[in-house]
């Protein structure tokens, strides 16, 4: 049986940003990483997903217990890449039905740190779509997938969770009225074009920001972020000259280094006469060194840091997250119903017995009519007669299904014979 | 009878004390209103009792150290109430409400001073003065307050440890912009206060300065706070440093109300010679 889901992976909840970073997949060489992940002998099936808050594997296997070990060794290959090891202690392993669990809760943002934030499901469709795009997606997480979108569509409409969504970005805004007085007479640069960037940039607008900076490595993309919140354009090279303006400054990069050092802020403070500076770190890996945050006057926030401080929040949502396990619940029922039909005993049982049935229909409305008067001994000929047209049919394909435990087109051929026959249970 | 409205007085500040705490305990909105209430209550019935000994004595209650020191308690409540009419920072009271029941408490402890003031003392120039100075220390225990709780915001930003006391806190630039206020009110008026005592002095025994206790401490916390005014104005001191600065300057103050009345007993303490 190659239909087992296997999830291999870790979050904000077991790594911090740290091992994240090292972990997560680049986005230009994902492709071939679904590559190395089919190329293993015991997957059949994978989906990478590789956030800011969470790297995971999902699979379906054949072997469970090799596949996690493929797996977790895949995973770990991929952190020594880039250094040090000791990801095994953070990773988390999920299968069968605590995997499609697992897989519906990330998708309903119930697994989010910040619960009811909607970027997730974008960003499992994103990466689901990749995967699809790379021939790495079967029967089997095909249907797993859509599934969790629509547990994730049905959560957000029965449940309170996502209009109560307390997200990243308002936290950050939270936290920069703490720090300033009014919004209106500061300024903030935004570096980077990350999609979270923009949602912060979005709601301190909301609070009455005015005066923007935008800047990225791409210019042409500063100059359309600063066009569409009516802020400054700024070249790359410049920002740190107009830094000294800046009271919020986000990072929203991609960068592998540092953009700031301790040194530069310190000097941009005296610049500044010690006026106070809010730097939101919103990349990954990190784009501002964190001994910044030691420095008088200034306040650095990375995305780890205002997600512990949206979990304050978490606490009075929990009614309506509770609504969302009980959604989740259900559905992941009606995956493994569906998961179990696909074995092959059963779908030979439903195949014969849907053959039989209309054998047996069949039979009867031609012996109620024109061979209505056909002898006993005639009718009992003409039975085994038609069930042995049945079974002379049903005989090759039934025996290629026996056969054929290890091809990876096993379950195809179940889907497609369901299908085709409308064995599926309603 | 002006004695048992201090009592009274005394009392309702131990009440708006408890209000100010619950208000920082319960998240109760009603509670941000009693909570000034109360205490305004309170200022009134120690306004009444100063207003009293005024028309029995014809002479302001600031001749003994134990009136003075209630005097400052007065003024100082009045100034918060001014500044929660203005800025709504009840999370002020909830240091100044202790302060004023610690103050009134003290002023009964302490005060015990050598009774009536000589005759020719009772010049307008004790009042003045007296009013000068404390108007200008009270003006510093809010600077004082708002330090405190800038401390402990900035504190709760640093340590990335935010909590639900932590709302009720206003901004670090609001409570920077406070500290400012409060130093370039309090400022002039403590000189003010330093310069009509030593004309007084000059007029009174012939010599400006006589090294007592209460003229080092205060030109002690004039020099901090002159130099932090200094600094503000000039280098772009802020924040944390300034709010250091404000307590270290407080402290000083404090220290000698509290001690030095009892330890050292000039003129200050109600010993006129």
């Amino acid at each position: 049986m190659d239909k087992e889901v296997i999830i291999v992976g870790l979050n904000h909840r077991t790594a911090p940003v740290e091992v994240r970073e090292r972990a997560a997949f680049a986005s230009a060489s994902l492709k071939d990483s679904l590559g190395r992940l089919l190329s293993l002998p015991a997957v059949k099936e994978g989906v990478i997903l590789s956030t800011c808050n969470r790297v995971e594997v999902v699979a379906a296997a054949g072997d469970r217990q090799a596949a996690l070990q493929e797996i977790e060794g895949f995973l770990t290959a991929q952190e020594s890449l880039s250094g040090s090891g000791g990801l095994a202690d953070h990773l988390y392993i999920y299968s069968g039905d605590a995997a499609v669990r697992h897989l519906f809760r990330v998708a309903a943002s119930l697994d989010s740190m910040v619960v009811g934030e909607p970027q997730i499901l974008g960003q499992l469709k994103d990466y689901y779509l990749a995967a699809q795009e790379a021939g790495a997606v079967g029967t089997i997480l095909h249907r797993l997938f859509h599934r969790s979108f629509s547990v994730a569509k049905r959560v957000r409409t029965e449940t309170g969770i996502a209009s109560r969504a307390v997200s990243v970005s308002s936290v950050a805004v939270d936290l920069a009225r703490r720090i300033f007085d009014l919004l209106e007479d500061k300024t903030v640069m935004l570096i980077g074009a990350g999609e979270i960037g923009e949602l912060v940039v979005r709601h301190l607008k909301r609070q009455g920001l005015t005066n923007l900076m935008v800047t990225n490595r791409t210019f042409g993309r500063a100059v359309e972020l600063a066009a569409e919140f009516q802020g400054s354009p700024i070249r790359f090279e410049d920002y740190p000259r107009y830094l000294k303006l800046a009271d919020v400054v986000i990072g929203c990069t991609g960068s592998p280094q540092f953009l700031l050092r301790p040194e530069t802020v310190a000097e941009v403070l005296r610049e500044r006469r010690q006026q106070a500076v809010f730097f939101i770190d919103l990349g990954v890996p990190r784009n501002f060194d964190p001994r910044i945050h030691e420095i008088d006057n200034v306040y650095l926030y990375d995305i780890d840091d205002l997600e512990a401080v949206a979990q304050e929040n978490l606490k009075g949502r929990e009614g309506e997250a509770h609504k969302g396990e009980e959604i989740v619940e259900e559905e992941v029922a009606g995956f493994l119903r569906w998961l179990d039909s696909l074995d092959q005993v059963p779908t030979i049982v439903a195949l014969r017995q849907r053959f039989e049935e209309i054998r047996k229909r069949e039979l009867e409305k031609s012996l109620g009519t024109a061979l209505k008067r056909l002898s006993e001994k005639e009718r009992q000929a003409l039975e085994d007669m038609t069930s042995a047209i049945i079974n002379k049919i049903l005989h090759v394909p039934i025996s290629h299904l026996k056969i054929t435990p290890e091809d990876k087109d096993e379950i195809l051929y179940i889907e497609a014979l369901k299908r085709l026959f409308d064995l599926e249970e309603k | 009878m002006d004695v048992f409205l201090l009592k009274i007085t005394a009392v309702i500040y131990l009440l708006a004390t408890g209000s100010f705490i619950l208000y920082l305990v319960l998240p109760k909105d009603s509670l941000s209103r009693l909570s000034p209430l109360l205490l305004l209550s309170g200022f009134l019935v120690h306004t009444s009792a100063l207003g009293i000994h005024f028309f029995y004595t014809g002479y302001p209650a600031v001749a003994q150290f134990r009136e003075a020191f209630s005097f400052y308690g007065w003024l100082m409540v009045g100034l918060y109430l001014l500044v929660q009419l203005k800025y709504r920072l009840t999370v002020l009271g909830c240091f100044i409400a202790p302060l004023a029941f610690l103050i009134s408490l003290a002023a009964f402890a302490f005060g015990t001073g050598s009774g009536e003031i000589p005759p020719q003392l009772k010049t307008y120039w004790l009042p003045l003065h007296v009013s000068l100075a404390f108007l200008g220390n009270a003006f510093f225990a809010l600077a004082f307050g708002v330090s405190l709780i800038y401390l402990l915001q900035e504190y709760q930003l640093k340590n990335k440890k935010i909590t639900v006391l932590h709302k009720r806190v206003p901004s670090l630039e609001t409570l920077d912009r406070l500290n400012y206020i409060f130093l370039v009110w309090g400022f002039p008026l403590m000189t003010s206060g330093i310069l009509t005592g030593s004309l007084w002095a000059q007029v009174q025994w012939g010599h400006y300065w006589s090294w007592e206790p209460r003229q080092i401490s205060s030109t002690i916390t004039w020099l901090l706070y002159g130099a932090l005014l200094h600094g503000r104005i000039t280098a772009g001191w802020r924040g944390k440093r300034a709010a250091l600065w404000t307590i270290v300057g407080f402290a000083v103050l404090l220290s000698y109300f509290l001690l030095g009345e009892a330890v050292f007993q000039g003129r200050h303490g109600g010993r006129f010679e």
